[in-house]
Parts: C-alpha cells; sequence; structure tokens
C-alpha cells in the first residue's frame, strides 16, 4: 500500500508548509525596524572613564595582549602627575571579530563592549577606530569603580591613603 | 663529594654547595626571590621550602640555606613543601600594592610568576596594607617601594657586589626600606643592575618607564659595543626603538651584570638624524643612483689617479664580517691601501698589544675575577671598562691585593669600595704577592705594560682596546699589512677615501676629492663625504665582535631597521599606504653593501664572510662563552693569529 503511504507524506508535508506560510514572520524589516539588543550584547567597543572623568585606560597593553586577532594597538605614556595613560589607542574594527577577551582581560574596567551593532561602512579605513572615537563621557558598568582607589602606589588618593591601607611607615623611627 | 637524592634523581655535587644550587644543577627549578647566583643565599623570602624525608636532616629546610650532605633526600614536590611555599606566597602578597596595570615589571615579575604558580588567585587577609614614600633616584632608576617584599637582593648587589655606599637598608621589622638615607641619584656606576636583581617591580627602568610590555618586546642575544670588553646584552626594542638593554649572562666575560654606561647608553641609533637615505653630493637620491654614482665615480678616480690612489678605511667599532670584506674589496680594487684603524697610535698599540702578551696569555673577566693580585697601571677603568672594574672588585672580596699605578687610587678605591695599594712602578710589588697576578692596563699605552718574564712569570694580561672589534681589526692588519689612515695620507698619494663606519675627523678629509661614507651614525666624516651609504646599527644585524682577550662572540638582529614610531611623521601611522619596509627602514648591513660593490667591481663576493680559517666562526652560537680566535705562542697560526 505504497500509495497511502506516499499520499501522507505529502499531505503531511504539506501540512507544514501551510501552517508556516499563515504564521507570524520572525524575522524583522531591517533598517526600518529595529531590534533592541540585549545589554549584554557584544559589538562597538568603548572606552570608559572613572566616576572622577578621568581616563579609565592606563595602557597596560592586556588588551591587544588578550585579543586573538591583533586588531588593538596602543602606546602607553605617562602625564606629568605620573598617571600612566595610552597616548593612542586604536581599533581596527574591520578585523575585530567582538569576542569580548580585551574586556573581559582590562583591570581597571576601561574597555567594554556596547550593544551598538551598526558599525558597517563602505569605507574600510572608516573602521580604523582612534582613541577619539573610542572614549565615551561615562563609566559603562561598575559606575563606582576606580582602580588607581584600589591599587596603592598614591596617584588618586595621597600615598597610603586608600580605604585599606595605613599611612606611610617612618622608616627613621625607633619604636618596636 | 657528597651525593644526595633530589626527586629521586641522585645527585653529587662539591661539598659546601647548597640544595638549591644542586637542585639547578640537575635541572629542578625549586622557587626563589632571595638566592640569586652571583649573590648567594640569605634566606629571607622563604619561598625556596622543600621537604627531607630522609638522611642528616628531616622536615621542611629552606634549600638556600642548607649545604649538602651524605645521604640526604629532598622533595621539591612533597604537599608540605608546596603548601608551605603556597602559604609564604600569599604572605608577601599581603602588602603588595596590587598595581601591576601600572607598573613596568608586570609581564617580567617573578613574584607575578610564583602568585600565579602557587594558585594565590584570592585575598583571605582583611587587614590594612603597608605603604612607604618613595624617593627620586636620579634619571635612570624608578623606585616603587610599595612593591617590595624584602628579599634583600638590592641591597646585596649594591652594597657587596659593587661597593657602592650611598644605598642600603633602613628601618626594623615590618618597616624595613631599601633606599638612600637622603633622596639623591644613585653613586655607583652600576646601579642599573638592581633592575635587573629586583624580583618585583620596586627598581624599574626609567629610561623606557611606561612604554612596553614583555611580550612585545623585540629581544635577541647581542653584545655591547661601549667598550672592548664584549659584555653580553639583551636590548629590548619595540616599534623600531631601542627602549632599554639588560644584562644577558655570560661567565667568562661579564657574568651576570653590565654597567650603567652600557645599559643606558647606546641610544644613538634612535636618532632622527640618523642617516637613512643614500646621498650623493648632498641630495638624497635611490639606491641603484647611489650605487652606479659610486661606481662610477671610483672607476674615474681610479683612472684618474691610479691604483694606489684610494684608501679605504674601517674601524675597531665595525663588526668583523663587514671587516673581512673591505679587505676582499680592497684585493680587486686598491691592494696595499686597506686599513682598519684612523690614527698610527691607535693602530700601533693594539697590534704592539697583540705581540707583547706573555705566553700565559690574556686575561679574561672571569680570570680578573679570580686573581690573587690585581694590577691596573694608569687606566681609569671606571671610564673606560666599568665591568673590568667591577672584576676587580670581586678579586678584592675574594682576597686579592690591588696595586694602582699612575691613577688616583683615593678616586678609584672609593668608587669601588675597595683598598688599594698606589706603586709608581711594578717592581715595588713585593714578589710575594704576585700569586695569580693578572695586570690591565689599555693598549693606548702600551710600555707600562711591558713586564718582566722572570718577575712576573705566570702572569695575565688584560689590554684595553680601542672598540667592540678592535682586535679584529688588529689580526686583519696583521694579514692585509693594513697600517692606518693617518700614515696612508702622510704619503701624499691619497686622492680618494671610502670610510666604512670609520670616524675620521673632517680636516683631514678637506682635500681629498672623493670621499664616501658607509655609516649609521652621523659622524663628521659622514657630515664631510660626497657620497653617503647608509647602514644598519649594531642592533639591526647579525655579526660579529673580537673583544679585548681575542673571543669572537656573535649578536643577533634584535630589530628592524627604520624610523622610531616615535617621533614619525603623524601621516605615516598608521600606514595608509601599503609598503614593504617602513620609512627609513631601506638599509642593509655595512658588509651587505661591500659584498654588493665588490660584485658590481668585477670581483666574486662569498656567500659568507666567513671563509679561509674564519670558517669556522660560520656557526658561531650567539649563547655560550664565544670562540677564542687569537691565542699567542705556538697555536697561533691554528687559533687565526
Amino acid at each position: 500500500m505504497s500509495v497511502f503511504k506516499d499520499m501522507k507524506a505529502i499531505s503531511q508535508g504539506m501540512w507544514i508548509t501551510w501552517k508556516h506560510l499563515l504564521r507570524k514572520p520572525v524575522t524583522i524589516s531591517y533598517p526600518e525596524v529595529k531590534r533592541t539588543p540585549p545589554p549584554r550584547y557584544r559589538a562597538r567597543i568603548v572606552l570608559t572613564r572613572d566616576p572622577e572623568g578621568g581616563e579609565r585606560c592606563v595602557a597596560c597593553y592586556l588588551c591587544s595582549a588578550a585579543c586573538p586577532v591583533d586588531c588593538i594597538s596602543l602606546q602607553a605614556a605617562e602625564r606629568d602627575d605620573g598617571r600612566r595613560y595610552a597616548a593612542w589607542f586604536r581599533i581596527n574594527f574591520s578585523r575585530c571579530i567582538f569576542c569580548g577577551l580585551c574586556a573581559e582581560a582590562c583591570p581597571t574596567m576601561a574597555i567594554q563592549m556596547t550593544p551598538d551593532y551598526e558599525l558597517c561602512t563602505r569605507d574600510i579605513m572608516s573602521l580604523l577606530y582612534e582613541k577619539e572615537d573610542l572614549l565615551v563621557d561615562g563609566c559603562g558598568n561598575d559606575p563606582d569603580y576606580n582602580f588607581y582607589r584600589h591599587s596603592g602606589i598614591g596617584l588618586v588618593n595621597p600615598r597610603g591613603g586608600n580605604q585599606d591601607e595605613n599611612p606611610p611607615v617612618d622608616v627613621r623611627g625607633l619604636a618596636p | 663529594m657528597p651525593g644526595l637524592i633530589i626527586d629521586d634523581i641522585p645527585v653529587e655535587v662539591p661539598a659546601g654547595t647548597t640544595v638549591i644550587e644542586a637542585a639547578r644543577s640537575v635541572g629542578i627549578w625549586i622557587p626563589h626571590f632571595c638566592y640569586h647566583p652571583a649573590l648567594g643565599s640569605v634566606g629571607a623570602c622563604r619561598l625556596c621550602a622543600v621537604k627531607l624525608l630522609d638522611g642528616p636532616v628531616k622536615g621542611i629546610q629552606m634549600s638556600c640555606m642548607l649545604p649538602v650532605q651524605e645521604g640526604m633526600v629532598v622533595s621539591t614536590t612533597d604537599a608540605e613543601a608546596q603548601a608551605m611555599r603556597r602559604n609564604v606566597i600569599e604572605w608577601l602578597m599581603i602588602n603588595h600594592p596590587h598595581d601591576c596595570p601600572v607598573c613596568d615589571e608586570g609581564g617580567e615579575c617573578t613574584l607575578q610568576d610564583y602568585t600565579i604558580a602557587g594558585g594565590h588567585g584570592l585575598r583571605r587577609y582583611d587587614g590594612k596594607k603597608r605603604t612607604y614614600h618613595n624617593q627620586e633616584l636620579g634619571p635612570h632608576i624608578q623606585h616603587e617601594m610599595n612593591r617590595c617584599i624584602h628579599c634583600y637582593r638590592c641591597v646585596r648587589f649594591y652594597q657587596e657586589q659593587a661597593g657602592g655606599t650611598d644605598f642600603g637598608v633602613m628601618g626594623s621589622g615590618a618597616r624595613v626600606y631599601f633606599g638612600r638615607f637622603k633622596e639623591g641619584a644613585l653613586d655607583s656606576p652600576f646601579s642599573g643592575n638592581l633592575v635587573d636583581v629586583c624580583p618585583t617591580g620596586v627598581f624599574t627602568d626609567k629610561t623606557s618607564r611606561f612604554r612596553a610590555r614583555y611580550w612585545d618586546y623585540d629581544m635577541a642575544p647581542s653584545l655591547c659595543p661601549g667598550c672592548s670588553l664584549g659584555c653580553n646584552i639583551t636590548p629590548v626594542a619595540r616599534y623600531r626603538e631601542l627602549l632599554k638593554i639588560k644584562a644577558r649572562r655570560n661567565d667568562g666575560v661579564n657574568g651576570w651584570f653590565i654597567c650603567d654606561r652600557g645599559r643606558f647608553g647606546g641610544r644613538e641609533v634612535n636618532d632622527p638624524a640618523r642617516p637613512r637615505a643614500p646621498r650623493v653630493d648632498g641630495v638624497d637620491v635611490p639606491w641603484d643612483q647611489a650605487l652606479d654614482t659610486f661606481v662610477l665615480r671610483l672607476g674615474e678616480l681610479l683612472a684618474t689617479h691610479g691604483a694606489g690612489s684610494l684608501a679605504l678605511v674601517g674601524s675597531p667599532r665595525l663588526p668583523l664580517e663587514g671587516q673581512l670584506l673591505l679587505a676582499r674589496l680592497a684585493e680587486i680594487v686598491s691592494p696595499g691601501n686597506v686599513c682598519w684603524f684612523t690614527t698610527a697610535g691607535e693602530a700601533r698599540g693594539v697590534l704592539a698589544a697583540l705581540e707583547t702578551l706573555p705566553p700565559e696569555g690574556v686575561a679574561s673577566l672571569a680570570d680578573v675575577r679570580g686573581a690573587g693580585c690585581v694590577v691596573i697601571l694608569g687606566v681609569d677603568l671606571l671610564a673606560e671598562a666599568p665591568m673590568m672594574a667591577l672584576a676587580v672588585r670581586q678579586a678584592w672580596r675574594n682576597g686579592a691585593k690591588v696595586y694602582v699605578m699612575g691613577i688616583s687610587e683615593w678616586t678609584f678605591g672609593s668608587f669601588l669600595g675597595i683598598s688599594v695599594t698606589p706603586v709608581s712602578s711594578l717592581d715595588e710589588v713585593p714578589p710575594a704577592e704576585r700569586v695569580k697576578p693578572v695586570l690591565i692596563g689599555n693598549s693606548r699605552d702600551l710600555p707600562s705594560a711591558r713586564v718582566d718574564e722572570k718577575l712576573w712569570g705566570g702572569a695575565r694580561v688584560a689590554l684595553l682596546q680601542s672598540g667592540p672589534n678592535a682586535v679584529g681589526a688588529a689580526l686583519l692588519s696583521v694579514d692585509h699589512d693594513g697600517a692606518s689612515l693617518e700614515e696612508l695620507l702622510a704619503s701624499g698619494r691619497i686622492k680618494g677615501v671610502v670610510a666604512v663606519e670609520a670616524d675620521i675627523p673632517g680636516s683631514w678629509l678637506a682635500g681629498i676629492p672623493f670621499v664616501a661614507a658607509l655609516d649609521w651614525r652621523q659622524t663628521e666624516t659622514v657630515a664631510v663625504a660626497q657620497l653617503l651609504l647608509p647602514t644598519t646599527s649594531w642592533l639591526e644585524m647579525d655579526g660579529t665582535f673580537i673583544n679585548y682577550e681575542g673571543r669572537a662572540q656573535r649578536f643577533l638582529k634584535v630589530m628592524n631597521p627604520g624610523i622610531p614610531l616615535r617621533g614619525l611623521d603623524p601621516t605615516l601611522h598608521p600606514p595608509r599606504i601599503h609598503r614593504s619596509v617602513p620609512p627609513g627602514g631601506d638599509l642593509r648591513p655595512a658588509w651587505r653593501l661591500l659584498a654588493h660593490l665588490v660584485e658590481r667591481l668585477g670581483g666574486r663576493s662569498p656567500e659568507s664572510p666567513f671563509t679561509g680559517r674564519w670558517e669556522r666562526l660560520r656557526d658561531l652560537h650567539p649563547e655560550g662563552e664565544g670562540i677564542m680566535v687569537y691565542t699567542h705562542g705556538s697555536d697561533s697560526s691554528e687559533g687565526g693569529g
């Protein structure tokens, strides 16, 4: 009775086809309609600032070391007050794979991923983002975090002035 | 020779060796901070704990403080020893400022490595951290005392090894502080080694502060071109710029350390004014045109004035490859008119130095360190070859008597922290004191270095030379009857000079119609040359130097040639056009240029510069102690002297 078997198979297939024809589509007509990605979506990378408005990036090179496609390059330098910063910081978004390893490696929460995924352009050279393009006014995640308030080298707070520090010792003191 | 067992491996070492050294000799690495092969043990850090399972001593012991004894059974992997090491790391981290992202040591930090290795990731201690004030220690060394783990390596190097008196340890208990009594630049000419010996980031190189990380460094085994000692170094470069220089171990030469002059000098390679493009009559031209002009003008000169009118000049700072190719070029264009020295005195001194060495031979730096009596013949070692002075101090520490002739004994002695006896002649040194004697002089003033064989039997002599490859230049001068440019010019028939990395005074070249310079430095010679062919510096090529004792050592290319990124025209970086060489990077080593010219002028250039008796230098490895190419006496022909 293979004829009945075939008819059953065809009608089952047609049933599924018709069912889906009448369904509401899962796709949207981008760019007229835009989806809001979840807040932890990994797209355009930014450099954030600490709560006092200073650059969080200390140019430690961990992001460029973590980057599996070598799209981050930078040069560290020293400000007059001894603060370490990036003299230039460059992300080549034509190479970036948005894996988020740089943000994961960043010890100062400076480099963060944003949900802004609309980076397409016709000019590939414009995908080379310089520090001015990357730096934003804001803290992003961890809005209260300032690296220098936790690392004890006395740059934002005076030496020995962090919450978990004793004041500098008097090396010439005679007390036990 | 006591025998012991370390991790099931039987080891036999001389009596007096510590367990950590015995383990090292069979390739077992016991973590440590305070122990250093050159500085010895103090048992300050407590990290090198091992467990002795059986034998005369039992239980947890510090392997650096424990001399080996017959029958010891040592375990480095015992759970108790591992727990001890893990806890030591955790307590060393209690006061650490956790500032690795802004610390220059990050990436090359022993404390960082062992913290990871010990598995200490989460801070359990919630007390407060101890802090210190820093000191301003001059232009070379950056001080960040909060990172200190109190291993005492710095003060042991500075006071014991280098004899400095202005830096030490202060305070007591938990307030122990390493610094100067008052802020100020460190006096010792070896202060840069604090950066190398410090296992964490207390002392970092200020000249390369915040410039790069270890994993981005361009590094290769190299040699210091500062003087004729041939100290082994590891230069560190990034983005075509020399950032800093680190010492590289070579027990036959510099040991573990280098001097500040070698460490913080050598920055001419970063000079933006360095010659980077071929120049004809003051105008930058493409390479083809420059080489064509060279061949053309050379031909004109030889046709007009004859074969004897051209002088080819090398120098003691030219690597051996270039010196050898210069001799080959001379054979083709101007036989007999080749020299490797500029002034007659320099040539005489270096040549005579080779001849007058006593049969026992030359004193290496290791020989000086092991000497029983040192006589310094009118050389200001601290100015001319500081590492030799450091070797003299080690000899003094081992009980050697030090005599000086013709220099201020006060300056020399006080800078090194040693006691020296001034003498006015060699005879004044008591014969009883002449045990394993070493005489240190300079080839420049040779007569004073001449010694009486009978009285000074068995003496070794160290004669400083005028450049990192002066002995190479001298050996070639002997082979090719090279004299000096001064003598050639005095003959009056020289109408053209080809200067290969040679420093010829501009006034000497005033009347010469054809001057060509191959150099990487902006020298006086380069300034007056009508034709300039730029070459690579010693950091941008492989090469060979022969040091003052006749030891050939190889150095490798550290970085690519080109204008450093810092100081480069901002329009050129990031590069918007694709090019095969970086800006200013179209340079070749001098010997390659010379080989090319040999071919252009009708000769056949060899595949390798090392032919004939130099062949054994072809596969010379940069690691290791080098090859002696010059030995005095019967085997000199074999050695190539």
